[in-house]
């Protein structure tokens, strides 16, 4: 059981904040979400380029010859890259039993692979939605822009948590009441 | 170069937060159950230490800001899907990348979904335009609602005040 963070938030959250400071004095505050919308794409210029070239939203990510994989992108490569790195280097990579859930899925849940891989899909499909309905998801949203201030930012902020916490309660409420 | 650069400060990113443990399920799902603080605290933490950052660059021209626009309506209800996402998967749209290169395969299948969800918003983008059009108030931010010329007034007690909350008023642990 891996509890504790091997950086405390004090510190991994003064560092995070000098990198995005240097991320915005050098090119632009720091954004994830965007980049799922650039590597589709990619992906679908080359697997259905009549649906591609014919989406307006896709076009505003990148065209036939130009798919924009550029400065945010790499930025994106390198966080699954440094994530990668920091795990092996502190010997938490796989460091689940079982690595699709978490041992506090599994308690809650049981033991069902296919059910948890499920869960973390659709889970996934509605970060994105909400994130490019949002125009930015926790980083471009959170920390990019409740840093630089924007309102909508903090009513993101607040909505993310709002429903969050509601959802997570709906989800674990047997083990609450225990 | 640019993209060497974007390498560079992601891998740093991707990192610190790794090590911050910021793409723990356990920790996502405590901070969203109000049990452990950690991912909260170190939210707050960044966002204290970038305000000041941003706008202390901003003094001296220096800040390539991008401020998104404000559509009410629109951000709360992504939000709340958004949300629904959030505590589902325990991930978000950057974790679930740093979960994915530990090696978790809830993870991948989050990063998965997320180029699906985002590919379905591509589809219906068209239909969501009304939405984001409502209630569009443009890029506004705490500093150009209160006409205040130099953001830095606001972001210092801003910080300040997030600060206090991290350091004195959020535990780590409510169980």
């Amino acid at each position: 059981m891996q509890d504790s963070p091997v950086l405390s938030w004090k510190v991994a959250g003064l560092l995070l904040g000098l990198l995005v400071i240097l991320a915005t004095a050098l090119v632009k505050p720091f954004g994830v979400s965007t980049q799922y919308v650039v590597t589709d794409a990619i992906v679908l210029h080359s697997a259905a380029p009549a649906i591609a070239e014919s989406n307006e939203y896709l076009n505003k990510y990148g065209q036939k010859d130009d798919w924009s994989v550029g400065y945010g992108w790499m930025l994106v490569l390198g966080m699954f890259l440094g994530s990668g790195i920091a795990a092996m280097a502190t010997h938490r990579f796989r460091q689940r039993k079982n690595p699709a859930m978490s041992a506090m899925w599994q308690e809650q849940f049981g033991d069902h692979k296919g059910k948890r891989l499920i869960q973390a899909f659709i889970g996934g499909v509605l970060l994105l939605f909400g994130a490019r309905l949002a125009g930015g998801c926790t980083s471009g949203h959170m920390i990019s822009g409740i840093s630089q201030l924007t309102v909508g930012s903090f009513v993101f902020g607040i909505s993310i948590f709002a429903s969050g916490i509601l959802t997570a309660r709906a989800l674990y409420r047997k083990r609450s009441s225990s | 170069m640019k993209l060497l650069l974007g390498l560079a400060i992601g891998t740093a990113i991707g990192a610190v937060m790794q090590l911050g443990g910021a793409s723990s399920y356990r920790k996502i799902l405590g901070s969203l159950l109000l049990k452990d603080m950690t991912i909260i605290k170190l939210i707050l933490m960044t966002i204290a230490v970038t305000t000041v950052g941003i706008y202390a660059l901003d003094l001296v021209d220096m800040a390539h800001m991008d401020i998104k626009p404000t559509y009410i309506v629109g951000i709360i209800i992504a939000g709340l899907i958004f949300g629904v996402g959030f505590a589902i998967s325990g991930y978000c749209p950057g974790t679930c990348i740093l979960a994915s290169a530990e090696g978790k395969t809830d993870a991948m299948f989050t990063l998965l979904g997320g180029l699906v969800g985002a590919a379905l918003y591509a589809l219906v983008y068209p239909l969501m335009l009304p939405l984001i059009n409502l209630t569009n108030f443009g890029e506004i931010t705490l500093a150009s609602v209160f006409n205040v010329n130099n953001g830095i007034w606001i972001a210092i007690p801003f910080s300040a005040i997030l600060l206090l909350l991290v350091f004195r008023v959020l535990k780590d642990r409510y169980e």
